[in-house]
């Protein structure tokens, strides 16, 4: 289901737009067309919006994000312990379900900075593209090319062969 | 009453018949202007001054596709109008529910973690807690664990005790020793 659209963080500052100063002699249409909007749309959906928020309000409830407790990697499972697998697993499914969120979050960060900038884009959101690239290159390292197939298990064993390409690549920059 | 019906069937009988004899009669003189017809579909026409020749209009019958697209309107908003009123009640009167920090020392129930009130609902009415799935998912998994465990350390008795003979499996039967016949090997000078 799509996300809360409580956008707090997104808020744009506030424009600095100057008063005008017009000469004209004609009467500014503006006010006019904001007081007939405000008259006809918006004062009927406010007053319906805050008659159902008042009738919600009798009985508010609560809803939580649940905290689930670490449980020992797939590492330090013994062999043959299935339980201790099936923890594991469903611990490395939860974990990649937080990652992929964590990209999807850098990567809306940097469409509202574009979205904010405009023109100025490229200088200013140097920092959040720079930020996006470094998340979905771990992402990619640590997750990608698993497929569909990719549990825990296949996720450590590749694990393991960039620790070992790792450890080729220092043993041959160090002669 | 059965008087009745069989005047109407002589009255309908005569004026069909009346009707194709005008049909006969009017074949016969085709040069008099009249337009070619498909046999059967002469009728009188009246000239009406607003719009022009009234025509009665042949086209294919659309008496199946209404019927059907009237049935399928009524049997789906037969449920689907109280449904819809149902969740519009729901979303209006009870709302959803709001995010919250869980409070100290606080366990929510299962049906907690979910924000509307329907699937809050279903959640704790229909569905299992899914604490009890993933301790079912564990006990099978525990179950055929132990299973597969039993299975070879079953191969590897039979194992041993084929090749070591000294367990109580693979012992064969053998005929009894009084009935074997040793007069072949009795004499040595046979």
């Amino acid at each position: 289901m799509a996300e809360d659209r409580n956008r707090e963080v997104y808020k744009v500052p506030p424009t600095r737009t100057p008063v005008s100063e017009g000469t004209s002699t004609l009467p500014n249409p503006i006010p006019f067309l904001h007081t007939a909007f405000s008259y006809i749309v918006d004062a009927p959906v406010t007053f319906v919006r805050e008659w159902i928020e008042r009738q919600q309000a009798k009985n508010k409830y609560y809803y939580y994000h649940q905290k689930f407790r670490r449980v020992p990697d797939l590492s330090e499972c013994l062999e043959g312990d299935y339980l201790c697998f099936y923890e594991a697993e469903a611990q490395w499914r939860r974990d990649r379900m937080v990652d992929q969120e964590i990209v999807e979050i850098v990567r809306e960060r940097l469409g509202a900075c574009k979205q904010r900038e405009g023109p100025n884009q490229f200088q200013n959101c140097a920092k959040e593209a720079e930020l996006l690239a470094q998340v979905t290159k771990a992402y990619q390292d640590r997750y990608g090319d698993l497929g569909v197939t990719g549990n825990a298990r296949t996720c450590l064993m590749k694990q393991k062969h960039r620790m070992i390409e790792e450890r080729k690549a220092q043993a041959s920059a160090s002669e | 009453m059965a008087a009745m019906s069989l005047v109407l069937r002589a009255a309908a009988a005569w004026g069909a018949r009346r009707a194709a004899s005008g049909v006969a009669g009017g074949a016969h003189l085709p040069w008099l202007g009249e337009a070619a017809r498909l046999p059967g579909t002469v009728a009188p026409v009246r000239h009406s001054s607003s719009h022009g020749k009234r025509m009665f209009i042949i086209k294919a019958t659309r008496f199946y596709d209404t019927r059907f697209l009237n049935l399928l309107r009524f049997y789906v908003f037969l449920t689907g109008i109280p449904v819809a009123i149902f969740i519009t009640y729901v979303n209006i009167f009870i709302g959803e529910a709001e995010l919250a920090e869980i409070p100290e020392g606080y366990i929510p129930e299962h049906w907690e973690y979910y924000k509307h009130p329907i699937s809050r609902w279903i959640a704790r009415y229909l569905l299992d807690p899914p604490e009890k799935n993933y301790e079912k998912e564990m006990a099978v998994l525990d179950i055929e664990a132990k299973k597969t465990q039993l299975r070879l350390m079953e191969l590897e008795a039979r194992r041993l005790m084929r090749q070591r003979g000294d367990g109580p499996w693979y012992h064969y039967e053998t005929p009894d020793k009084n009935l074997v016949d040793n007069s072949m090997k009795s004499t040595p000078d046979n």
